[in-house]
This record gives structure tokens, sequence and C-alpha cells, in this order.
């Protein structure tokens, strides 16, 4: 064949692209397969043919969107493109129903393509239902640009008239006919092309060696050998777009003088084999494999060989030693391959994407190809996103985009309620990198500069359930296992790298191994022979670096939050309860009627536990493994059903009692506690039984904190809170009253009369809203009115009120005032899903309408002639791009509306009220206290702090949980031993599993009607029956068992 | 349950495939992949190692030391059903280990937490269980591949619906 008869096929077949009938094209890559795609494709086959329409089938590859297969297009003459996603068997029917009629098929339509530019030719399919957005339009796409993807799932791989017709092989026929070999590879040195496996060499520089060595045999190897857990791209460009990299590694043969090329694909893409090997055999046919191709004397043959499951064998050298029949054993360079390789000539290898650039370059000229991307980086790279994301697929993007805008904008965050944590880039030979270095531009260089690489395009999203040591330790594994064994820093010192970390894992390491970690990691670094070993430590010394807190909460909490790390905890809800309230087994000993032994057990480790059963924010409940089989247990309400039963019983005196009888002898220390919240409660419910001297300071009339003066009555009746207090009180702990820091309590004179002191002094400060009109009559803070109601007072305010917020205060603020009969309306610059508030609480507003304005953001409090308000002016908000919380940034729109109103309370956050300490101890720099995470100690060693001081606003649970940790560590402190367990004691119960457990709802408790509870503050929830907790406890599937 | 009987290939079945990958790149281990492929155990017994030594002339140690190299090559003969549980990142990060933690507990497999096999075969050779290292299939995370057919998506209450067919008699079409 003659290069000119190129063209001639192009258009000749242009109608495989182009038909005059209607066409269906159905994604056949492997994610499509595997998701159903051939059902699809046969029961397209049978529609066509049972009802006789003349309808063009073809199957393509992968279009990229592997999250949303089967993957269906169908094409009309004069008519864009539809693209239809998540296709079954009756979608599939219905599509082709819908080709003889006037109407679309409407459901699963994803998007439209009017136009494609296939870069080597362009094609126009129609113009058109402007209602669908075009396929560049929808998140998953946008930004997109597909150089190497340019065909993918838009043309059959197994058919080469197709990769003909737009425009395939023109490239190569070009080049053979007018261009020289020197200057080809002087084309790929312009275009700063650079290796897509990872290192980044200069692909042009690599070609000119290889070039300007003596002619004789030459071999060139395509390494498709992909071991990257977690990329699959090379797996993609060749199942969709086989004759890409063919070509490309013609135009390299011809560059270099090489006559026989070899594709060495991994044994673990059957599919991507077969299309190649198929590919080979139609370019053999048509003359553009084989001898004088094209006509212009170049031999060249392509063999593919099969990798055999071994990682290392993505090295080069050790490539080499594969196809060469050896174990794929590394060899030092130099030499280089491009001196001497395959078979001891010089041989060059490229990435599959490098090949696959080729073509591209050749055609639209090393000037354009630079243009995209940046100075350092040219061109765009596929990269495989995946993990807990929600567009999961095939991502190709200039080089330098920001890696914010893979995980959100493309990405579309977790997609769950979940954070995002970090991604991991690159591989076994990657790093982690912490959502705090979102904005750094993915390329070769900068991903270096933080620690991480980019490696071949593998990004993997992790959010807050995934443990980083575990990661870690899941690298080294791989990396050890796949080290080809033959030097010693590599071999052996991953084998210690991996049995430090799986110790850490256990519950077993020290402070030690982490200085041994970076010691190993360094010296493996330094001295491995190949990349392998030398980027081996890279996961490790980058979680070291990003996530070391992560590290000490397992060697010095022993302790793994993610839940990840079995061995560290005994169950997922114990595990996520910030009191490690031993939850198995209050349930079993319900389970077996031992009530008083279930409360002992609770009381141990949550001194309020009729309180925290109503208000908790039940972290156990959203990692509860039921979950996956119906619904979470309800904790929450057999904890809340447990201490209201003992307390009607009057049960818990006996309990208090032995409590009381069971403190340890009097250790001569005096604690301060300054609060009388959640936190401060529990640090002295603890302190007290641990035998030391406490007193309790708070500035309000009555201890309870956020407890008493934040939470209405209908959630927290006060009597139940007050009992509760008084059983502290019975333990010793002494309460000073009205007494506020900086007023009449002196942190010096508390520090001469305490041998340490313990602030717990809450978050309780409104944060200003700083918008014009702030200073009107009538403007409230949200914590203030709450705090005025608390404690019996109706507020001064009007009678139409707009609540500004939508966190738990705004919510309470909002229901408390409804029930004094006023009309409250709730603003939020964001969307409803987005609100902090707790979930419950919401769906009980919302019952009891509150009136909600979403996607309004506060703008001006009007004021009228005499300073009063009466209006807010809220500008109309639209949902942008997912920020780093995995929400929507609220977008101005311009558009603005006033609210008429005579209040506004402004409830949207809180801050810590610090000012008198500010010359007496380190703050963060939004106002809360700096302690040492682990101790507790503030900048003044005799001082320290927990709750939401500490955390910012936070739940109950967590401020207590953090108080329990610190007390463990002021104890330590003050007796110079560990003595905390000994507040605990050993409860025996039954370990039987359920069995077969049937899918069963959740009891849900009663709860008084909206009429029965909008005028009154009375208590809403009934709790559970005793009948719904017997029920409730045999849910639970008892995680915590271990067989031994 | 059926009685094995450990079968190297036959002669001229080996040569065949001997002299079709003669000469070319990587012929070595394109010869055992596809020998190992051919035998009705999916493995290579020692024979047919001696065997292609000989016949490609090249050391039988050379041969040895690629067969047990390459995670790929099963000295053993493999179970009638073969499940493969992918240790991937995307995978491990939505839960595969705990997939085959499970699967083994469920043939009853033993298996020593931090042991360096990769691959377990129930004692009656009903099942084998293998990792394999990426499937490149990330985006359906996590994968399990039962006798060839790919599995995504896979949680605990599927795989033991798929396990359950495959005690059942129902094999998988691939």
């Amino acid at each position: 064949m003659r290069p000119s008869e190129i063209k001639i096929l192009q258009e000749q077949h242009r109608g495989r692209i182009l038909p005059v009938v209607p066409m269906i094209l159905v994604g056949m890559g492997t994610c499509g397969i595997g998701n159903g795609a051939d059902a699809v494709y046969a029961r397209i086959m049978r529609q066509i043919s049972e009802d006789g329409i003349e309808c063009k089938l073809k199957q393509t590859g992968c279009f990229g969107f592997c999250a949303e297969e089967p993957v269906v297009m169908l094409y009309r003459p004069g008519a864009p493109m539809l693209v239809y996603s998540k296709v079954n068997e009756k979608d599939a029917a219905r599509i082709v129903e819908s080709i003889g009629k006037d109407r679309i098929y409407r459901n699963k339509l994803l998007c439209r393509i009017d136009k494609w530019d296939f870069l080597t030719s362009k094609v126009e399919f129609g113009q058109g239902y402007a209602e669908l957005p075009h396929w560049d339009e929808i998140p998953f796409f946008k930004g997109q640009q597909k150089v190497v993807l340019r065909h993918a799932g838009l043309i059959d791989p197994e058919e080469i008239l197709d990769y003909i017709a737009v425009g395939g092989y023109n490239a190569l026929a070009r080049v053979l006919s007018t261009v020289e070999p020197a200057d080809v590879v002087n084309e790929v040195i312009e275009s700063k092309l650079r290796g897509r496996g990872g290192a980044g060499f200069p692909t042009g520089v690599k070609w000119g060696i290889m070039q300007k060595q003596e002619s004789g045999q030459k071999y060139i190897i395509c390494n498709a050998d992909e071991g990257d857990p977690g990329a699959y791209m090379n797996r993609n460009e060749i199942e969709s777009d086989p004759h890409m990299l063919i070509e490309g590694m013609l135009i390299g043969a011809y560059a270099m003088g090489a006559d026989s090329g070899i594709a060495y694909v991994r044994a673990e893409y059957p599919l991507a084999v077969k299309r190649l090997k198929r590919a080979i055999q139609q370019a053999g046919d048509l003359g553009l494999l084989g001898e004088n191709i094209l006509g212009s004397g170049l031999n060249f043959r392509l063999d593919v060989v099969e990798g055999a499951g071994a990682f290392v064998c993505g090295e080069e050298t050790a490539l080499i030693a594969s196809i060469e029949g050896k174990a794929g054993r590394p060899t030092p360079r130099p030499p280089y391959p491009a001196s001497r390789g395959l078979y001891g000539k010089p041989t060059n290898i490229n990435n599959v994407e490098t090949w696959c650039n080729v073509p591209v370059i050749m055609e639209k000229g090393s000037a354009w190809f630079k243009a995209i991307g940046t100075e350092k980086s040219a061109g765009t790279k596929v990269f495989s996103l995946v993990g807990k994301v929600k567009n999961t697929g095939l991502v190709e993007l200039p080089l330098g985009s920001r890696l914010e805008q893979f995980v959100f904008s493309i990405g579309g965050g977790t997609g769950t309620s979940r954070r995002v944590k970090a991604v991991q880039t690159g591989g076994p030979s990657g790093g982690c990198i912490p959502l705090a270095h979102f904005s750094t531009p993915v390329d070769y260089e900068s991903l270096n500069g933080i620690g991480a690489i980019m490696g071949s395009g593998g990004m993997v999203v992790m959010d807050q359930d995934n443990c980083m040591v575990d990661v870690a330790r899941y690298f080294l594994e791989f990396n050890a296992g796949e080290s080809c064994g033959k030097c010693t820093p590599c071999r052996e010192g991953l084998a210690q790298a991996l049995a430090i970390l799986t110790r850490i894992t256990r519950g077993q390491g020290t402070i030690v191994d982490l200085a041994m970690l970076e010691l190993l990691g360094g010296v493996i670094k330094d001295s491995s022979l190949c990349a392998l070993g030398q980027t081996a430590p890279n996961p490790v010394t980058t979680t070291l670096k990003y996530f070391r807190h992560e590290y000490e909460e397992h060697i010095r909490e022993k302790r793994c939050h993610a839940g990840t790390c079995e061995s560290l905890f005994p169950a997922l809800c114990e595990n996520s309860c910030p009191l490690h309230m031993d939850i198995p087994g209050y349930i079993e000993l319900i389970k077996e009627e031992r009530w008083e032994d279930a409360f002992e057990l609770t009381l141990r480790d949550n001194p309020l536990p009729g309180t925290l059963g109503r208000i908790c924010h039940f972290h156990c409940q959203m990692r509860c493994r039921r979950d996956m089989l119906d619904q979470p247990v309800s904790q929450g309400e057999i904890h809340r059903y447990l201490a209201d039963t003992i307390y009607q019983l009057g049960k818990e005196e006996d309990i208090y009692r032995k409590l009381i009888k069971e403190k340890l002898p009097p250790t001569g220390k005096r604690v301060a506690i300054v609060g009388a919240g959640p936190a401060g409660l529990t640090a002295a419910f603890y302190l007290v039984r641990l035998g030391h001297d406490v007193t309790v300071y708070d500035a309000m009339p009555e201890a309870g904190g956020i407890l008493r003066y934040g939470i209405p009555q209908y959630r927290l009746p006060q009597e139940l809170l007050q009992k509760e207090i008084k059983m502290i009180g019975r333990l010793g702990v002494k309460f000073k009253m009205n007494r506020r820091l900086g007023g009449n309590l002196s942190l010096d004179e508390l520090k001469k009369e305490s041998d340490a002191i313990f602030l717990a002094i809450g978050a309780w400060k409104d944060v200003a809203l700083n918008i014009p009109g702030e200073h009107a009559k009538g403007v409230f803070a949200g914590s203030d009115v709450l705090k005025e109601m608390s404690m019996g007072k109706i507020p001064q305010i009007g009678q139409q009120i707009v609540i500004v917020g939508a966190g738990n205060v705004a919510v309470d603020a909002s229901r408390s005032l409804l029930r004094l009969g006023k009309e409250v309306i709730l603003v939020y610059r964001r969307e409803k899903k987005d609100m902090p508030a707790n979930a419950v609480e919401m769906s009980e507003a919302e019952e009891e309408q509150i009136k909600f304005r979403f996607l309004s953001a506060p703008h001006e409090i009007v004021a009228d002639s005499s300073g009063f308000v009466r209006a807010l002016r809220i500008e109309k908000m639209r949902p942008g791009d997912i920020d780093r919380s995995g929400r929507r940034n609220p977008v101005s729109t311009g558009l603005f509306e006033e609210v008429p109103c005579d209040s506004v309370i402004l409830a949207i956050g809180e801050r810590v009220s610090s000012e008198e300490l500010a010359e007496s101890m380190s703050l963060t720099g939004d106002g809360r206290i700096a302690v040492d995470r682990f101790t507790f100690r503030t900048s003044d060693p005799a001082i320290y702090a927990g709750g939401d001081a500490v955390s910012g606003p936070a739940t109950a649970a967590e401020a207590m949980g953090m108080a329990k940790r610190a007390v463990a560590a002021i104890d330590k402190v003050l007796m110079n031993k560990e003595r905390f367990h000994l507040l605990s004691r050993e409860f025996h119960y039954g370990n039987e599993v359920p069995q077969n457990p049937k899918a069963s709802p959740k009891n849900v408790a009663r709860r008084l009607s909206v009429r029965d509870r909008v005028n009154n503050f009375n208590e809403i929830s009934f709790g559970f029956t005793g009948e719904q907790a017997r029920n409730e406890v045999e849910r639970c599937l008892r995680c915590d068992v271990r067989c031994q | 349950m059926e009685t094995l009987i450990n079968t190297p290939l036959a002669g001229e079945i080996l040569d065949e495939i001997i002299e079709k990958h003669r000469g070319k790149p990587g012929m070595l281990l394109t010869t055992l992949e596809e020998a190992q492929e051919k035998n009705p155990l999916k493995y290579l017994p020692g024979e047919t190692l001696v065997e292609v030594s000989g016949k490609l002339n090249i050391p039988y140690t050379q041969v040895y030391s690629v067969a047990t190299f390459y995670s790929y090559f099963n000295l053993t003969p493999q179970g009638k059903h073969t499940v493969v549980v992918c240790r991937g990142t995307a995978c491990h990060t939505k839960g595969s280990k705990g997939l085959l933690d499970d699967v083994t507990a469920l043939l009853g497999i033993r298996r020593d937490v931090d042991g360096a096999d990769s691959s377990f075969t129930t004692s009656d050779n009903l099942f084998t269980v293998r990792t394999v290292a990426c499937f490149g299939q990330c985006a359906q995370s996590p994968v399990v591949e039962v006798d060839g057919v790919i599995h995504s998506n896979v949680n605990a209450q599927k795989l033991l619906k798929i396990m359950s067919r495959i005690k059942n008699g129902k094999t998988e079409k691939k």
C-alpha cells in the first residue's frame, strides 16, 4: 500500500463514523463487561433483528466514566450523539425502540455530543437537545482534554478501518514519506514530551541517543506492565485504541532505526492482550507491519509478550531480563538500554502512554503539544481516579492541574457524608497527600516538592475511615512481596520495616519504632539498586510526615481512630464513641437482664448516662456494622432506657454508694476545675474517684454548662441533668458557682492553691457576622437567647424573628422561640443537606414547620429610622464547586431579597472566650487553648485544658472523652504512675454471636405529636418501652467477639 | 468428589506450544504461560519444566528460577474453582482485606495472617483462593474474579451469594 492510500481509505470508510443509518455504540472495556455490557450488547443485537430496524451496532472501548458503566451511545444521522449511562437490558431495548420514533428515550441519559475532535480529524454529529448537557459540561468531564483518549469509546478497537476512518495512520504515512528520522526525533524533543511511566525522562532525548547508535539490530519496547495497584490507564489505552500504540511505535521504529518491537503486557490484562494481538494482525494484513511498510523501505514486526505477575518487571532492565527468559531482576545502569539492552542490542523502552502521544505530536506539531500543560511538563496525562470518590474513572487533564480539581470538581468528593482525608498518588512508589496540600499542581516536579510523586497516574482517594498507618503497611507489604530479592537494602530493609509497621498496627509499637522507620527508609532509599527499592519507603515517609499523629495514636493510645487496625479496638461502636463506652458489654448485660450491672458498666465510662442517652450525636451508630444488613442498632436509645429505668427503680443509689466506697485513698493533691460543663463534670467525676481533692468553679449560678444553658428542655429536662450532677457532688466534688475567670476568679490564685488546674471553659462567644447593621437594636446572639430561656426568662425579643445559622444553636433557638409563639425563619447560605445540625433535630424542626430559606446569605441588617431592625437583606446563592469540606461552595448570584422581621438572631458559630487567658498561655489563631495532644498540658505546665475550649465547638461526648483522657494524664503526673485503669472493673458476660440475623428495622421511640409539643417545652421523646429495648438489644451482632 | 490425577501435559501438546514460540522474544515466558493454561489442573508439573528446559536448550535452573520468580506460575495443582481476590490499592481502600478473610474462612482454609503464601487450596481440591496485586478494575472496587469472571463492587453479602452458587454446582460461564 502506498502512503496516499491511507487518505483514500479514510474517506472511503467515513461512513463507519458517520453512517447514513442510525448506529449504537456499546462500551466494551473490561469494566464495562464487568458491569454487564456484554449482556446489554447481546440484548441490543436481538432487539434490532426482532424489530427489523436498520441500525448498526458497534462495540467500542471505554469512554472513561467507569462509575457509570455500561455506557451506550446512540447516533442518528443529523442529531447529536446521545450518551446513556448505567444501561441495563431493559434500557437497551427501549433505546433501540426509540430509533424509529419521534421521542427519544429519556431515562439514563447522561449527556450529548454535538461534535468531536479526534485530533487527526474532526466530526460533527448534529445540533439539538440543548436541554441536555454537552459531554464537557458534566462535572466529570468538565475541564478534561482528550488527547491520548481521543478515540476511546467512539471507535471499534477491533476494527482497523475505524481507526483509519478517523484519520489514524495518516501521521505515519506523512512521516514515512516526507520526514527524515532525525527530524522526527527533533520534533519529539521540541514537544517536550516526557516519559509517562513515571520517571519523566525527556522522551526525545532518549530517542536521540538510540538514533545515534550505529545501525544494526535495534529493539523498541512498549512497557505495558502497569503494575501500580490502582492504575489502569494503560489497560484502557490498549483496550480502547490499540492502533494508537502501534502507530506510535511504528513512528518510533522509523525514527530510531529499529526493526523489531515488543509490547510487554501484564498477564492480568487478557482483553488488552487479545485486542492488541488482533490489531497487530489487522495492521499486518494491510501492510502496515512487516516488510517495506507503505513502500518506504521500513521493516518492522511487533510481538506481544505477556508478563507473569511481577511488579518489578515494570523496571526497564528487569523487563528486558524477563523477555530474555530470566527472572526479572534489575541490573545496574549504566549501561543503559539505549546502548546495551535486549539481547545486548540498543533498546528503547517507553510506557504505553508515551508511545500514544507520538502520532498526535507528529500530526499537530510540537508547538501545539507543548502549549498544553506547564513549562516543564508539557501535554496531558491520563489519571485513574478511584477509591472513596463519587465519580470514579479515567481523567485526562493538562499537566499542572491542581489536585482539588481532580478530587472535588471532577470526582465530586466522596459522595457520602465522610470527609476526604488524603489522596494517594504514584502507586506503591508514591505518597499520601493530605487535604491541606490539595492546591498542589499535578506534574512531575510539584508533587516531588511535597514528598510524593505523580508516578504513572494512579490517584486513590481516602476518607476519614482509612487508617494511614494501615495504608503505609499495605504498601510496604506489597513492595516487600514484589522485591526481586537481589539487593540487601530492599530485600532485608523492607522486611524489617514491614515487621515494625505490623507491630504498630497490633498495638505493640514504641516511639523508638518511628525513628527506626525513618532511618531505615533513608538507607533503603539511598542504597537500593533499582527504583522499586528506592521509592518503596515513600508511602511510609509521607505518612510519617503528614499523619504522624495517627502513628502516635497507635503507639501511645493503642487506638486506631479510623477503625481499621482490628487489634486496637474491640468493636467499631466502642471505637467511635469518644468516651469508649463498652457498648457490646452493656448490651449483652441487658440481654441477660442484669440491669444494675449494665448501668454500672455505663456509669464507669460515662458520668452522665441519662443526659447523653438523650442528646448525644451517637457516633457509635454511624459505624455500626448492622447497617450493612438493615439499620444501625439504636445504642443511644438503649443507653437512655437503661438509665431511665434504673433511676425510676431508685437502683442508682447502691451503685453510687459502691463508687463512693471504691474511691482511691486521699492523695492530698488539690485540683481546680474551671467550667462545670460536660468536660468539667467528667473531669471532676474521675479525679475525685482517684482520691484527689476537687473543686469546680463556674461563672453561672448552676452547673451543667451548655447542657444546662444551651440545650432546650424538650431535648433534655433539667431535673434529669440536675440529678446526675448531684450524684457527682455526692462523690465529694465541691462546687463554687458564680465565679468568673478574669472577674472574681483569678488564675494566679488558683495556681497557688492547687496542684493542677483543668480549664474546661467551653466555647460561648458567638462569632460576629460582620455585615452592615449588625449593631441595630433587635440583634441578638443565639447562645444568649438560649441562656436566657434556660433560666426561665422570656427574652425581650420581637415577634417576627430571622435566625442566621445552621448548627445546633440556630436550630435549638428557632424551635424554642417557636414554642413561645414567635414566627421564626431560619436563613442559611448553603443547602439543607449541608447543615451541621443534628439530623434528628432537623427532621423534628421540619415537622414543627420551622420555615427555612436555603442558599440565602445574610447581606445587611436593615434598620428603620429609629434604629430598630425592620428586615434582613439576603443574597440568593447558587451551589458552586465542591470545596474541601466536601460541600458545594455558595456562589453569589447578585439577586437580593428583603426578609421583613423585627429581630435578628446570629448563630453562625461559637468561639472560645479566651481574652483573659491570652497572657497566661498559648492560644491558637482562633482563640482556642493550645495543648499537647497527649498530655493535655497548656504552655503553663501546671494548667491543663480540654473540651470545646481546646477543640472548638464539638459534641458533648467529644468534650467528655477528652476530659477523661486528660484526667488520666493529670493523674499520671501527680502520682507518677498509671492509675486510671483502677477505676474500672471486669464484667463477665456471655459471648454468643447471633447466628443467622434476619433483617429487622430498628425500634423507634414514641414521640410527642407536633400538635402536642409546639407550644410547650415538654420532653419530646418518650424513649423506648421495655419491649422495644429488649427487641433492640437482640439486634446487636456482637462484633466484639473474637475467635481464638 | 473427584479424584484428581496428576497429569503433566501430553508430549505432542507441549511440543506444539514450544515450536509455536521458538525463537520469538520472550519465548520462555510465553511457553510456560501457555503450558500452564493448557494443563487441566492449571499448573506446571516438574516434568513439564524439565521437558521445556531440554527442548529449548535452557538450563533447568534458569527455567526453575523463572517458574518460581513469577507469581503467575503455579507449581502445585489448582482447585477446580479459582477465586481471586484483588488486593490493589483501590480495592484495599474499600475493604478487600476483609473479603479475603471472609472467603478463606468460608472455605475453611486456615491462613497465617502474615504468612508468605498467597495461594490456598482446599483439601478437597475444589477451590483455590489466591490474590492478585491489581486487576486494573479499580473503578469497581472491591473486585473478585471467580473462574475467570470478574465481579465488581463485591461486599460480604455478594460474595456469599457467589460462593453458594458455585457450591451448588452452578458453574460460572466464561
